[in-house]
């Protein structure tokens, strides 16, 4: 067992309870702990096994591109085929079409530690599975029995075609058309950019999901809607649909990020005409989990590295008197700005994760669950979507920076692989929705336009939490900041929606504070059921025994950070309410020329 | 494309509005023949050097980086003219000593115009700037002999400098160095040992390089009190000032690095080579100190210049993107959408990025002028200031300089992160400046060990009560004496438990120097938006003290709240708990 799968574990077993939670959604045995664990253990060995060797090197010699076909680094497409040899892509897919049917949330572990391992490789498959929600969800069952069975045995692979040079953060603006055949097929044409995994050699096929207009569609994003273009056609021949490039980036270079050129292609609309964006959104919010859960799995990696690393390197000693006198110097982790790096980290990444699962949890209920259970459930995915993409993209990146720092200038030299995890983990800020789009989504659209039931609900957990913690004295403390802090976040969005009703730029100004202040109080609440249960645990009333030293000095260390966390990086939250109160008139005073550049 | 251009408006404003330099240099002998249009003519003759020579060289020189063959290190291409620049126009003597052909000019404007350099290019200015780090370390502590040998050479960028400290097993802790140096009948040494990390090693720019290498003698006393400084040229000098023997100090490889691709940072090897020990023996750390102060302020500078070319890229980009419309009705209804400067979150990101260059800039001429009172005005008070100001500037700035970097680059959307639009090289380039010099970490350590508590926080409260807060406007009084109370709480909280724990410095030492650093921006803000004039250039600048004032300067809050707490949620747990 890894350092990391043993955090793992701890966050879906002891905070979470995977096991009690899908016997209830889906019944006693769905899916038991041994299971899980065994499903874990695979998981990892594959991702140590075929993607962590070639995480470096595919960095370094990166894709190629030569007449309109891409070449993945070496070992790319060996892994993949073991990928699709060890049936990982159905895992959570429709068992009508070839898929294990387990619950979407299993799929987190695996997408976990291939991050991990290889954030650039990861991008072939995890595109896969946006294609897959939205052909569940909105194919026909002929599309479904057409294309599902080979995405979810992984003999091909997806794509997202959204952005157009001038279109990205404003998809509305797409130009791409869709003219409809005798035969009901449309015939996509124009130039799609930045589409990931838009060509390459790992697959036998590439079905691109495209959005375009049909002639007489609506302006902006009510006139979009939603294609499946395929590389080959299904009769096998080759569809007009070609790569024309790729870009040179800051990172991810294992990832061919294409620019893509529709001629007439052969697409099948999905749904119905000029619902795309709509029906485009089910699988966006599938891919915006994912990709936090993929920053907060590479500030992981860079975590591990660290640690190793600040318990090797000897520089300097301790403050109190040598630690390891036959050395020439103590190990860094004996100095406290190291710790205060590292613990850093650990609150970010900690949080984070039982953050992530927390969400594939709710996720679960919203897909599976039946009544108001489900509607709470859709509900609070809806609040903490936008949450878990924005905070911990944003609050990942600071975390592998920080893990940088801890190598010193050994961190900036590509040698030990620390620069290569902050160049990947900055696209996450990125794409699929950028941090203000998340934060207006989260302000604009699941609290201020819906009287936010989402952020009602999430309150009122949070409240329950609280009273808990105050009934344990050691942790009372954490229960009262928890619970003034709920209390403040909802006057927060009461006075926003207040002043957005004179003001709609104060959406636009106090979004990606907003997001920031609740983001912490949902990683403050996580590191609630942390303390919690991890002073269960050594008291002997809670999942974990404590009964072994090595058990107690892990649970002991979940608590010192939860301290650490409570103490010095949740009084951060103070300034966003100050940004969020200081409102519009700050940002949209001056003219647009004061800007410059001069 | 990364272009550049020197913010001159600002420059002059803070020169001549806040500073009042041609009152304040008038009172200093050696200053007093430097008029304000000689000032004026050197800034935008170094801006021109910047922009038109040094920028375009920036982003082809980071694509190509440098590359080494036989222990031969290739640069860039440009860069051998683009170094000429620099040297032939006399750029790094600009502050030097003028007996020995520098040009005595003042530190405060050395502090502008290496921003510019490093803005334009940060990779090629690091030959430069390790080269006028190398003259002021020799001009401090070398014989009379030693000076005349090096500094006009060093002084033209005839020849180059390096520090040469890092070996493999020891960074921070230099204590621990293995690097011998035995002494020899003739008053030389031979130098023998393994170095890392050494920025501008060896290169194709100048015909000698001059390392400055700190070893041990064989009988030195153990750790940082046993190290002693040596000048070891790549070429010896010759008696009539040319270049003779090649010394046995040569480069045994480069770095591929995350950034600063240009700059060829070199492992040395020495295998007896001869060395010139500079001062005394066993005073090396000290002497080379002198030449960190310097570096450190400049590296801070590095920072501040990341800032400014990341913002003129981003508000380039604001500008001609469109993408959505204003909330308030659409602002160029002619095209498909509005430019992205009319949703409030891009204005928050550029405005973030100006408030901190801004007030960064400001901050660093504060530095540069008492290291400056120091040194020409025989002030006291103002050496104490700077040593204070050092690791504040060096820190402060370079974290800043990265956060606004990237926050510039996320302006560009997914175009941030394409190699093409330069705005990830700005990025990579920024990031080592939180390393080296020493870590960030290092300087708040500093800052709170040395410079703090060593006199009871007597020079930084000494500096915050000099600060008037009749003298700006009335709207800033408020926030700026609770920022600064702060401050003061932070402080004693140290100085009170500093005794019976203590490991607490070290563990809020960070937050400890974020919290002066931002306080600080705060005086800078409030003193900028009270004399600012009333023209579209003064109106800019009260909006973005505004700005800071409300959205920037809270975090003081948090950091508060974070340095009042003890070091047990840092160090109260076992090693093995991580």
């Amino acid at each position: 067992m890894t350092a990391s799968t043993r955090d793992l574990r701890f966050a879906i077993h002891d905070v979470l309870d995977y096991e009690g939670h899908y016997g209830a959604l889906f019944g006693e045995g769905t899916a038991s702990r041994e299971l899980i664990d065994a499903i874990t253990d695979e998981a990892a060995r594959f991702c140590e096994g075929e993607l962590a060797p070639v995480n470096q090197s595919g960095d370094e010699i990166g894709c190629t591109y030569s007449d309109g076909a891409v070449t993945t680094p070496p070992g790319f497409k060996e892994a993949y085929a073991k990928y699709v040899e060890g049936g990982w892509a159905g895992l959570s897919g429709d068992s009508n079409y070839g898929g294990q049917g387990l619950p979407d949330s299993i799929s987190l572990i695996m997408e976990n530690l291939m991050c991990g391992a290889n954030a650039a490789w990861t991008m072939y498959p995890g595109l896969s599975r946006g294609v897959v929600e939205a052909l569940e969800h909105h194919g026909s069952d002929e599309q479904k029995g057409q294309f599902l069975p080979k995405l979810l045995s992984g003999e091909w692979t997806g794509t997202m075609c959204l952005t157009e040079p001038h279109a990205g953060s404003d998809v509305g603006l797409a130009r791409t058309r869709a003219e409809v055949r005798a035969d009901g097929t449309y015939a996509i044409s124009g130039t799609k950019i930045f589409i990931s995994a838009g060509e390459h050699d790992m697959s036998e096929n590439i079905i691109h999901l495209v959005l375009a207009r049909t002639p007489d569609a609506p302006a902006g994003t009510k006139g979009i809607s939603m294609f499946v273009v395929p590389k080959f056609n299904l009769d096998g021949s080759r569809n007009a649909v070609n790569c024309g490039g790729i870009e040179e980036k800051m990172g991810i270079h294992g990832s061919a990020t294409c620019v893509l050129h529709f001629e007439e292609a052969r697409g099948y609309l999905v749904g119905q005409e000029n619902q795309g964006m709509r029906n485009m959104f089910t699988m966006m919010n599938a891919a915006r989990l994912v990709v936090g859960l993929q920053a907060n799995c590479q500030a992981e990696a860079a975590l591990q590295r660290a640690l190793e690393y600040a318990h090797d390197r000897l520089q300097m000693r301790s403050l109190s008197g040598p630690v390891a006198p036959e050395k020439e110097a103590d190990p860094i982790i004996v100095h406290p700005d190291v710790r205060r790096l590292l613990l850093t980290q650990r609150a970010i990444v900690d949080g984070g994760r039982v953050l992530v699962y927390f969400a594939g949890q709710i996720g679960d209920t919203a897909a599976a669950g039946e009544g108001q259970a489900k509607q709470d459930a859709q509900h609070l995915m809806d609040f903490l979507t936008p949450i878990v993409k924005g905070l911990l993209t944003e609050l990942g990146f600071e975390s592998v920076n920080h893990a940088l720092q801890v190598f010193g200038g050994h961190g900036y030299i590509r040698e030990n692989g620390m620069e290569q995890l902050v160049r990947d983990t900055r696209i996450t800020l990125v794409y699929e929705g950028t941090t203000a789009i998340q934060g207006l989504d989260l302000l604009g659209r699941k609290i201020l336009q819906t009287q936010g039931p989402g952020l009602n609900l999430f309150v009122g957990l949070t409240k329950e939490l609280a009273a808990e913690l105050e009934s344990e004295a050691s942790l009372a403390g954490y229960g009262r900041t928890l619970s003034a802090m709920a209390d403040e976040c909802g006057e927060l969005a009461m006075n926003l929606a207040g002043k957005a009703m004179e003001d709609l730029d104060e959406v636009g100004a106090g979004a990606v504070d907003f997001l920031f202040y609740s983001g912490y109080l949902t990683l403050a609440y996580c590191w609630g059921r942390i303390a919690l249960t991890a002073a269960r645990g050594l008291d002997g009333s809670g999942p974990e025994s404590g009964g072994s030293a090595e058990d107690a000095d892990f649970l002991a260390g979940k608590l010192a950070a939860a301290r650490f966390f409570f103490t010095r990086l949740l009084p951060r939250a103070a300034a966003h309410k100050a940004a969020i109160e200081a409102g519009a008139p700050t940002l949209m005073e001056a003219t647009a020329e004061s800007f410059g550049p001069w | 494309m990364l272009e550049y251009q020197a913010p001159e408006r600002d420059i002059e404003f803070l020169l001549f509005d806040l500073f009042k330099v041609q009152e304040s240099w008038a009172d200093i002998p050696d200053f007093a023949e430097i008029s304000e249009e000689l000032t004026r003519a050197v800034v935008s003759e170094a801006a021109k050097l910047a922009s038109e020579v040094m920028a375009p060289l920036n982003q082809a020189g980071d694509q190509s980086g440098c590359t080494w063959e036989d222990g031969a290190v290739t640069t860039p291409e440009g860069f051998k003219g683009g170094f000429e620049a620099l040297a032939g126009g006399g750029w790094l003597g600009l502050a030097g000593n003028p007996l020995y052909e520098g040009q005595g000019m003042p530190k405060m404007l050395a502090c502008l115009l290496e921003e510019m350099f490093w803005a334009a290019n940060t990779s090629l200015f690091l030959y430069g700037s390790l080269t006028t780090g190398a003259s002021i370390c020799i001009d401090s502590h070398g014989s009379e002999e030693q000076k005349a040998t090096y500094l006009p050479k060093l002084y033209s960028g005839q020849w180059t400098g390096a520090m040469d400290l890092t070996e493999p097993h020891s960074g921070t802790d230099l204590g621990i160095m293995r690097t011998k140096a035995v002494p020899q009948a003739d008053g030389t040494y031979r130098i023998t040992g393994t170095k890392i990390f050494i920025t501008s090693g060896e290169h194709d720019l100048a015909e000698n390089i001059v390392h400055l290498v700190l070893a041990k003698l064989p009988d030195a006393p153990a750790g940082s009190k046993g190290i002693s400084l040596f000048i070891v040229p790549k070429f010896l000098p010759t008696e009539d000032g040319g270049i003779g023997e090649r010394n046995s100090v040569a480069s045994g490889s480069i770095e591929h690095k995350m950034g600063i691709r240009g700059s060829a940072t070199n492992v040395m090897n020495y295998d007896e080579a001869v060395g010139f020990i500079i001062g005394e023996p066993n005073q090396g750390l000290a002497n080379m100190f002198t030449m960190m102060n310097y570096e450190r302020l400049s590296v801070g500078l590095q920072g501040l210049g990341s800032g400014e070319l990341a913002y003129q890229q981003a508000a380039r980009y604001a500008r001609d993107r469109l993408q959505g419309r204003s909330v308030s009705g659409p602002q160029n209804p002619d095209a498909a959408a509005d430019s992205i400067l009319v949703h409030p979150d891009v204005r928050r990101m550029l405005l973030t990025v100006r408030a901190l260059t801004e007030a960064g800039r400001a901050f660093a001429l504060f530095a540069g002028q008492q290291l400056d009172r120091a040194k020409y005005a025989d002030d006291a008070e103002a050496a104490k200031l700077s040593e204070l100001l050092t690791p504040i500037a060096k820190a402060f700035l370079t974290d800043r300089g990265f956060e606004t970097s990237v926050m510039a680059q996320q302006v560009f959307g997914g175009h941030g992160f394409i190699q093409e639009w330069g705005a990830e090289q700005i990025v990579r380039d920024a990031r080592i400046g939180q390393i080296y010099e020493g870590t960030n970490g290092i300087q708040a350590l500093d800052l709170v060990g040395r410079k703090v508590l060593r006199d009871g926080g007597a020079t930084l409260k000494a500096l915050l009560a000099g600060f008037d807060l009749n003298t700006v406007d009335a709207d800033y009084r408020e926030a700026l004496a609770a920022a600064f109370a702060r401050v003061e709480n932070a402080t004693d909280h140290l100085i009170r438990e500093a005794n019976a724990d203590p490991e607490l410095p070290g563990a809020v030492s960070t937050d400890y120097l974020d919290l002066v650093g931002y306080t600080l921006y705060g005086w800078f803000w409030a003193q900028m938006a009270t004399i600012a004039p009333d023209d579209e250039f003064g109106i800019a600048k009260r909006e973005c003290a505004a700005f800071y004032f409300a959205r920037l300067l809270p975090k003081t809050l948090g950091l508060e709240a974070s340095v009042l707490s003890s070091s047990n949620c840092v160090m109260g747990l076992a090693e093995e708990a991580f």
